[in-house]
């Protein structure tokens, strides 16, 4: 599991950079040439792309920030080992190949030769050893990612040696998924600089910060993935989506992800912009609280999954823009488990809460306003619940009460989302194992834990998939978490912009892009 | 028996200036054709927070997805919202709400801030500086910014909103009490009834709270419709009356995304306060004309 959603939550972004030539010729539709290097394209043309982003960064030390507004800049600033592709394949970033030794337990990886960071000075291994050491040793946020990891070891100033206490097979996912895992430089770090004045190895670097309006960075043009074709990009800070959208329609900027779920289908029509919806990896949930009754009663959970309309909350919260689902993972992904035990049957329902001896129950859901669909679902689900006699009682708090309530398990109900998931071990180990980090809803299945801890060390990829359909299979029956949604990523540019291609980990690449206008 | 007749008014051929001056001043008001415009209208929504479950066409939660959006008609007059509830359903039930809080709020900061007030006026010295230095921090904090602090303590909802709004307003009525008594303490009957030995609170209650009291109503009918304001403000901002129940305030924020999609959310809601407030600062405008001492003497 990645990091929370939030809008300041992270979001695995991932890597930039780099990985461009490598996938620029699959970019579906685009056909651009944006290797355009070669013969002085169109690409070349350079100027600033203006971005708005819905919000600030908290601050720019992409292995402490948990914001997303954070990761949307630093996606564009600082590399990984490894980057996932538009696939979420893994491809090689900074280290351009790695070896796994027999007994999966030794991986080493050989670094490029031609990566400096932005103050000129050279990159080399004791800078990715640096990293993860500092990852691990401050327990910063990504510090459970690196969980099997013994050593990190630098054997020469190109080669990187990581050892594992049992095989990994996420391993690679766990060092690339996000830029939370980013190589910083440590005289950056140990300033205290790389707050506000980051110091990266990615295609852009930073050139200007004013509070609360705008980042301003521009190329790196000794990138090791080739120099940029744009000669810049601003980030601007527009909370507001109509705003956002009235200035991409006047040409103040070029692209923006704020755009309300419920004005896709208009904007879609709309000739003037460019407009991508993917499938994302992100999935929206309601979970009980297992701790108090009669939750802690499989059967009153199972009620809930069948007492509530998918269908209806979905086309509530996002008009379309969604996939129903009724587990973690995505049809879109390779992890994909078919499931679709609970239909709206309220009368199953209601037979289950027979059965469990439960009446008059009245629930407490707990949501965001920081969410809006949380809230918007939460007005859904109470009319459903009606239907079968559950009350519920919807309290609406900021997201910071709101965890602190979730940590100190004050609540019946709950609605959030997970977002930047890659890796099925992401999807379920920290939510439904017993010991996982992310169980706030008290769920404790042996032969579910027993999966996870099998999931983590099975390299065969057959093997891997099948303990993961089964574990996925028995957390939905258990509803532990009682699955909703897959939210599609929505983006809009302008069509001067040439070469973008909207991910469904919402990393926000904008190294192979450039201008015509 | 015989006593009776005698502490009647005298029923109709009797002058104004024999009537009890609450009877002369209610008369005065009904007079007043503005001031009976913004009563009918109160007294509509008062109906309304009264039997709103009856009128209302649908029940206010009724949340069914394949309505949603549709414009105004004759099934839903006011159309229907995101959830597919009818919005007329919701505005009338809203007024309950919005009546409760404003209610019991301005009634909190009457109550509070006219015994402060009191206080602080007749006594002078001591308490009166604290009462006033207090009062003067409060309004140095812009009201909604107190409210929305004193909500993020307590933690959102309809009473800590009745609180928030009822503790802000305290220091208005404190002012207003005070500046009066100043005055009506110097006058002659006060200082006879001192001089007679009176008892403070006996003084205070018999002789000069009656004497304070028209610009104490002219600012609880004011009060009342900032109250309806600062509700809708709140619950605007997520911090007052929670989903999903019904609230105006609440609705314009939802009305907010679908402005361009769906105007009917946003304007019946938005109606309704504003006639709700209109009508209060509409009455008044009216009391203060109709107690205004200055005013009574030159008629």
């Amino acid at each position: 599991m990645t990091t929370r959603t939030t809008r300041r939550a992270g979001l695995a972004v991932v890597a930039t950079v780099a990985t461009a030539a490598l996938f620029a010729a699959c970019s579906p539709g685009e056909g651009v040439d944006v290797d355009g290097s070669g013969e002085g394209g169109s690409g070349d043309a350079g100027g600033i792309l203006v971005a708005a982003i819905a919000g600030e960064p908290d601050q720019l030390d992409p292995q402490s920030t948990s914001s997303y507004f954070s990761f949307q800049v630093l996606e564009n600033v600082f590399d990984t080992l490894v980057a996932p592709d538009e696939n979420l394949v893994m491809q090689p970033a900074l280290a351009e190949s790695w070896e796994i030794s027999d007994d999966q337990l030794t991986w080493t990886f050989t670094l490029r030769d031609d990566v400096t960071w932005h103050d000129g000075t050279a990159f080399d291994a004791d800078d990715v050893v640096y990293s993860y050491r500092r990852i691990m040793d401050e327990e910063l946020a990504s510090s459970w990612r690196f969980a099997a990891v013994e050593d990190v070891s630098a054997t020469d100033e190109r080669t990187v040696v990581i050892t594992v206490t049992n095989p990994s097979p996420n391993l690679l996912a766990s060092i690339g998924g996000y830029k939370g895992v980013a190589i910083v430089q440590q005289e950056n770090v140990e300033s205290g600089e790389i707050t506000t004045q980051p110091v990266g190895t990615g295609p852009f670097e930073l050139s200007a910060y004013s509070s609360g309006e705008r980042i301003e960075l521009v190329a790196h043009e000794e990138h090791w993935g080739g120099a940029p074709h744009l000669d810049g990009v601003t980030f601007q800070f527009i909370p507001e989506p109509t705003t956002a959208l009235a200035a991409l329609a006047a040409g103040e900027i070029d692209w923006t992800d704020s755009v309300p779920p419920q004005q896709v289908g208009s904007l879609m029509e709309d000739s003037s912009i460019d407009i991508a919806q993917v499938g994302s990896n992100d999935y929206w949930y309601l979970a009980t609280n297992q701790a108090n009754p009669p939750f802690d009663d499989v059967r009153v959970r199972q009620a809930i999954a069948y007492a509530i309309d998918r269908d209806a909350i979905t086309e509530a919260t996002m008009y379309g823009n969604a996939t129903v689902n009724q587990t973690a993972i995505p049809v879109s992904s390779a992890w994909y488990t078919e499931y679709d035990t609970y239909s709206l049957d309220t009368a199953r329902a209601s037979d289950l809460l027979d059965e469990a001896g439960v009446d008059d129950l009245t629930i407490d859901l707990m949501v965001t306003a920081d969410y809006p669909e949380t809230v918007t679902a939460a007005q859904v689900i109470e009319s459903q619940l009606a239907e079968v006699g559950i009350a519920v009682e919807i309290r609406s708090l900021d997201f910071g009460t709101w965890l602190d309530e979730q940590g100190q398990g004050n609540w019946d109900m709950l609605m959030l989302g997970w977002l930047g998931n890659i890796d099925p071990d992401d999807f379920y180990y920290g939510q439904h194992h017993t010991d996982g980090p992310n169980n706030y809803q008290g769920y404790s299945n042996p032969e579910v834990d027993d999966l996870l801890d099998a999931g983590r060390t099975e390299t065969d990829e057959q093997a891997r998939q099948e303990i993961y359909a089964e574990a996925a299979t028995q957390i939905a029956d258990d509803a532990s978490y009682i699955y909703l949604y897959n939210p599609a990523v929505v983006q809009t540019w302008s069509p001067d912009v040439v070469g973008y291609v909207a991910r469904g980990d919402r990393a926000i690449r904008f190294a192979d892009v450039s201008l015509d206008r | 028996m015989t006593t009776t007749p005698r502490l009647a008014p005298e029923p109709t051929h009797g002058t104004a200036r024999r009537r009890a001056p609450w009877v002369r001043s209610l008369v005065a008001l009904l007079h007043h054709k503005v001031a009976v415009a913004g009563l009918v209208v109160l007294a509509v929504l008062v109906v309304c927070a009264l039997f709103g479950e009856q009128l209302a066409p649908y029940p206010a939660n009724a949340v069914d997805i394949s309505r949603a959006l549709q414009p105004p008609s004759t099934a839903h007059p006011f159309g229907t919202d995101d959830l597919g509830r009818d919005v007329m359903s919701r505005v009338i039930l809203a007024a309950s709400v919005s009546l409760q809080v404003s209610v019991v709020s301005v009634t909190i900061a009457l109550v509070v801030g006219v015994l402060l007030g009191l206080v602080a006026g007749y006594f002078g010295g001591w308490p009166d500086t604290v009462v006033m230095r207090v009062a003067d921090v409060m309004f140095a904090f812009p009201v909604m910014l107190l409210a929305i602090a004193i909500v993020a303590v307590l933690g959102p909802g309809l009473t800590t909103a009745m609180i928030a709004i009822g503790v802000v307003y305290v220091p208005i009525f404190a002012r207003v009490t005070r500046a009066s008594v100043l005055s009506v303490r110097e006058e002659p009957y006060v200082r006879a009834a001192v001089s007679l030995g009176a008892h403070p609170g006996r003084v205070i209650v018999r002789h000069v709270l009656p004497n304070v009291s028209a610009p104490i109503i002219v600012q609880t009918s004011l009060s009342l419709a900032f109250a309806i304001l600062s509700e809708a403000a709140l619950s605007f901002l997520g911090l007052g009356v929670q989903p999903p129940a019904p609230s105006w305030g609440r609705m314009l924020f939802d009305a907010k995304a679908f402005l361009d999609q769906a105007w009917w959310m946003g304007v019946f809601p938005g109606l309704a306060v504003f006639v709700t407030v209109l009508a209060l600062n509409l009455v008044g405008d009216a009391l203060r004309d109709v107690l205004d001492v200055r005013k009574t003497v030159n008629d």
